[in-house]
């Protein structure tokens, strides 16, 4: 099973259990990372996630997963760029908001024209 | 309590938007327009012929600091919309003009 | 509950859910329960190279609180149907 959760972290694991909140026991679990055409694992064990924190979880088809055209790399050699695309990308969002922010409050709300 | 109105609560308002155009402003810098054909006490919402309009910031590459990032709006129509009530900052009506 | 009952109608068609963390997925309904979780099965993702994780996955539960929209089919809602049912949903809530 592949769960992903609100933070943006991808764990592979096996599903143990789960119950109505979408608290969920995942064993054998690791952690997957992606950049570009690429993927890493890191192995993390046992876990149970409290259901807020999740995402999503999807069934992997195994046979689908062989077509995948990402070739796996080694953690440490990944982990550097995969850090600096969740840093750029918090930049971004950053800006955005201080930009949208100054926007609004300069004219957008004026310029929405509701009147209540 | 004006009872010509039927107003006395918040989602009064919502129910005498039903079938009508309604505005909704939402978290992540969004707005939707819509007919209005449900909500419930979450303000979860159904709308159809949905109009949404999104906020894109660009922001020009580094090494270029006299340029200003541009706002722009991407518009999306629907024909029929769940919106979940989280999400939602405010409804307003039709302007009844 | 009205709109529990709404997506309860509705499995079986193609919905295209969008979250909060901007992944659209579009898949036939399986599903729903009174969080609004949900239950897909033959998913696409829009724009998959920007989510290469979802890749190998053919079905999925998506928790109700991440979801920010759902595009359901317009042919099979009752519009009428739906303002009727609100309005009674209201009055029961006025009684309370």
């Amino acid at each position: 099973m592949l769960v992903v959760l609100r933070d943006g972290r991808k764990l592979h694991g096996v599903l143990r259990s789960y119950d109505q909140f979408a608290n969920l026991v995942l064993e054998d679990t690791v952690e997957r990372i992606y950049s570009g055409n690429a993927f890493a694992e890191k192995w993390c064990g046992l876990f149970l996630i409290r259901g807020e924190n999740v995402v999503l979880l999807g069934e992997i088809d195994l046979d689908q997963e062989d077509e995948v055209p990402l070739r796996q790399v080694d953690y440490n050699l990944l982990d550097s760029h995969h850090q600096q695309e969740i840093a750029n990308k918090k930049q971004r969002d950053e800006m955005k908001a201080k930009v949208l922010f100054e926007q609004k409050g300069f004219c957008k709300e004026g310029g929405e024209g509701d009147g209540y | 309590m004006d009872p010509s109105s039927g107003i006395q609560e918040p989602f009064d308002l919502i129910r005498l938007s039903l079938s009508e155009r309604v505005f909704v402003k939402l978290r992540g810098d969004r707005e939707v327009s819509g007919v209005l054909h449900a909500y419930d006490g979450h303000m979860n919402l159904i709308l159809s012929d949905v109009e949404e309009t999104t906020m894109i910031v660009d922001v020009p590459a580094d090494g270029a600091p006299a340029a200003q990032p541009t706002v722009s709006m991407a518009k999306r129509k629907m024909d029929m919309l769940f919106v979940r009530g989280d999400g939602v900052i405010l409804v307003s009506p039709p302007s009844r003009t | 509950m009205l709109i529990f009952s709404v997506f309860k109608t509705l499995t079986d068609q193609r919905v295209t859910v969008e979250l909060k963390n901007d992944l659209s997925i579009t898949g036939t309904l399986k599903s729903v329960d009174q969080f609004l979780n949900i239950r897909l099965d033959a998913i696409e993702v829009m724009d998959p190279y920007r989510h290469p994780h979802m890749m190998a996955v053919k079905n999925c539960f998506i928790r109700g609180s991440v979801v920010r929209y759902v595009q359901l089919p317009a042919e099979h809602v009752d519009t009428q149907l739906l303002e009727d049912a609100t309005r009674r949903e209201a009055i029961n809530q006025a009684r309370r």
